[in-house]
């Protein structure tokens, strides 16, 4: 099971991400803005990163931007978003496991996706 | 049959002949002739009454011979003498007497009995004698001879000199109205006659000297009017680009006064458009190619146009030569959200325009640009605002579909999620609708008496909720007094509606939100001022705007369509008033809608 850390804006999203992840016996924190999930990133760094794209504050790019300069533990980030252009959000973040989920996207799926980056990071990089 | 050219040309060699002739010699022959006939006339009758006054006066005259003929024959009868040469002396006495000229007395038998003629004849030459014969028969009754008397009456003489000088006179009027009438005919038809002919040989191209065609000054003003004529041609022929060797030289002018018309039309065009040679330098530009192309004229002459349009034009230009419809382009200068896009068009070469010449215009396509941008920002807006709603209600539904959460209270979770998103989806969608139809002028509206005072008691309610949750005092202040309006009620209400809940919702807890209604001559007021954050003033106007979110993040924490205030002030227009914000940051905003009062509304709602 991994450490995930979540950033949206809108409560009732994070809420049911939360409420799906955690079901799936994941260890899951919020963060309502990208500032906030910096800092959380930082105190306690997560194994995936769930941010949305439009945030107040920084927003879920700035945060992907930010993170991955220190993103050696992090096995994916999952970037959640409204904009058309995928391929421009996932460029330019090497060394990084970028993931593009458009909304609305069906929460099962999020969780499966999820499953999907634990398995590949354990099968590439099995635990010390 | 087919015009034989020799025969043609025969044609054309006769009518030269006979063009000016009809045209000129024989109109001028004419009045000529006329003239002539008149005065032909006039000498001819002057001279028919002289010959018959001549003729009256002669047969007077010849009676006043005979008379005095007789006379002296009965003086002679009276006194018979014998003696010659007192016959002599008698006679001389009575001619003197009688004012003969000659008399001659003969006897039966031819002998000569007395003669009298003066010693030196004083009538004039040209002045006939009349002559009488008179038998003289003696105091005996016998035939003495004949008396033979010569006179030249003075009136005779008097009456000829009159008739003579009369008929000279009226010569010599004639010659000089002869002259007179010949003069002014020569005058005034000459000209016209030069200016036909010239006008002839101009139309048929035959003179490209135009300088040899104009005339000489003493013809007068007809004539100088067609040498301003012909130096305005020769200026214009200077101004061509070609002079013209061959062609209608008359079609030249009229085609050259057209070209000037159509350039002025041409320069009133919002569209550039150019002529562009074969060898790609510019032959015209109208004033919006110019403006555009930001070039004078003489500049575009000069130079290809590939130095001024760049390379694409000229690729387009060479291209344009095989392709048999038109071809563009569209360049953009300036900033990406704004700045001016132009469409360069060349079109295909037509056949029958000289030369191969190309038409390239030029339009600034900057507003379809900004309609594009305008539209695609609409749909980000709308997809982007519809995608929210759509996650939760999606994600919430997935939750209740699955055994997995099956607590009650996740469920009611569920529930009241999808029931609030579906809300605001429809509200959404309203919204769009809204002001999409508000935009184009589309809306219904349901114009009516409308009393605020009870809308905004209504809408006031309904946020009493909102506010309560934040605590917020939210307080309506109407006048004793307030006069019915003239408007849409549901949309009215939506207008305050969205107003009020605003300032509610970017209102921070335990804040006050401030509703006044306030009644001027012209117009009702109602003032939304809360306490909330405030809003820069460089953002005033575009809260006003379409999905339009201020960028403070506590604005943006706050979920909304982004459509409210845009339909507000498309509303408050379409009643005839408008919509302004009176905002500080950190001193809250004040909205402020001013409505027309209804020129029959005399009906006030009183207060209780």
């Amino acid at each position: 099971m991994s450490r995930i850390l979540v950033a949206e804006d809108d409560p009732h999203i994070l809420s049911v991400i939360c409420l799906w992840l955690s079901q799936q016996g994941h260890d899951v924190d919020e963060a309502r803005n990208g500032l906030a999930a910096l800092q959380q990133f930082g105190d306690k760094p997560p194994d995936i990163l769930i941010t949305d794209v439009n945030m107040p504050g920084m927003d879920g790019l700035e945060l992907l931007h930010e993170v991955s300069q220190n993103a050696h533990h992090l096995r994916g980030v999952v970037v959640l978003t409204n904009r058309w252009d995928h391929r421009e959000i996932s460029a330019g973040h090497a060394g990084v496991n970028v993931h593009v989920v458009p909304k609305p996207f069906s929460p099962s799926k999020l969780a499966d996706l999820i499953a999907e980056i634990d398995s590949d990071a354990a099968t590439m990089s099995p635990p010390e | 049959m087919p015009d034989n050219p020799n025969q043609h040309r025969l044609k054309r060699a006769w009518a030269r002949i006979t063009t000016p002739l009809w045209e000129g010699v024989i109109p001028e022959a004419y009045g000529l002739a006329l003239a002539a006939t008149l005065i032909v006339g006039l000498v001819g009758a002057s001279l028919c009454a002289s010959y018959a006054v001549s003729r009256e006066t002669d047969a007077l005259a010849a009676e006043s011979v005979r008379g005095t003929a007789r006379v002296v024959a009965a003086a002679l009868q009276a006194s018979p003498q014998d003696d010659p040469r007192e016959r002599a002396a008698l006679l001389e006495t009575l001619c003197k007497s009688s004012g003969a000229t000659s008399a001659r007395w003969t006897a039966t038998d031819g002998s000569l009995r007395a003669e009298w003629r003066p010693k030196e004849s004083k009538a004039p030459l040209d002045v006939p004698t009349h002559e009488a014969s008179i038998q003289i028969v003696d105091s005996d009754g016998v035939q003495a001879g004949t008396l033979q008397l010569g006179m030249s009456p003075h009136e005779t003489q008097t009456t000829r000199r009159a008739l003579l000088w009369g008929n000279a006179i009226v010569a010599g009027l004639a010659l000089l109205l002869f002259l007179r009438i010949y003069w002014k005919l020569h005058r005034h038809v000459r000209p016209i006659h030069a200016v036909r002919r010239n006008l002839t040989e101009l139309a048929r191209g035959v003179e490209n000297d135009l300088q040899a065609l104009s005339l000489s000054d003493s013809l007068g003003e007809v004539a100088s009017g067609w040498n301003q004529l012909i130096e305005e041609l020769v200026r214009l022929r200077g101004d061509g680009d070609a002079p013209h060797q061959s062609g209608d030289a008359a079609q030249t002018v009229f085609d050259r006064f057209e070209a000037r018309t159509l350039r002025q039309v041409l320069d009133r065009l919002p569209i550039g458009v150019l002529r562009v040679g074969l060898n790609h330098c510019c032959v015209f530009a109208n004033r919006a190619a110019l403006q555009f192309m930001e070039q004078s004229e003489e500049t575009l002459r000069a130079a290809p146009v590939s130095e001024v349009l760049g390379d694409e034009a000229t690729a387009l230009l060479s291209a344009q030569n095989r392709s048999p419809s038109p071809s563009s382009f569209d360049r953009h200068s300036g900033p990406d959200d704004g700045g001016v896009t132009l469409r360069y068009t060349v079109y295909p070469s037509q056949r029958e325009t000289a030369g191969g010449e190309r038409l390239l215009t030029i339009e600034d396509v900057s507003f379809r640009y900004e309609a594009e941008r305008s539209r695609d920002r609409f749909l980000y807006h709308v997809t982007h605002e519809l995608r929210t709603p759509l996650t939760n209600i999606q994600a919430y539904a997935e939750t209740l579909a699955k055994p997995a959460f099956d607590d009650e209270q996740t469920r009611r979770e569920c529930y009241n999620v999808i029931i609030s998103e579906t809300r605001r989806l429809s509200a959404l969608v309203e919204n769009i609708l809204s002001i999409s139809q508000l935009e184009v002028g589309s809306a219904r509206v349901e114009m009516g008496e409308v009393d605020l005072v009870r809308v905004l008691r209504q809408m006031v309610e309904d946020n009493m909720g909102a506010a309560d949750e934040k605590s917020i005092d939210l307080t309506l202040k109407l006048p004793p007094k307030t006069p019915r309006i003239e408007g849409d009620k549901q949309r009215l209400s939506v207008l305050l509606n969205n107003l009020i809940g605003n300032a509610v919702k970017y209102t921070p807890e335990q804040g006050r939100v401030n509703v006044i209604l306030e009644v001027e001559p012209q117009f009702v007021r109602v003032t939304v001022s809360d306490t909330g954050i405030g809003i820069d003033p460089a953002e005033h106007e575009r809260v006003f705007e379409k999905f339009y979110r201020a960028a403070d993040s506590k604005i943006q924490a706050v979920t909304g369509t982004g459509l409210g205030l845009a339909i507000a002030r498309e509303t408050a227009r379409l009643h005839g008033g408008d919509i302004h914000l009176e905002s500080e940051p950190g001193k809250g905003s004040a909205f402020v809608v001013e409505l027309p009062l209804s020129k029959s509304s005399g009906v006030e709602v009183e207060q209780r």
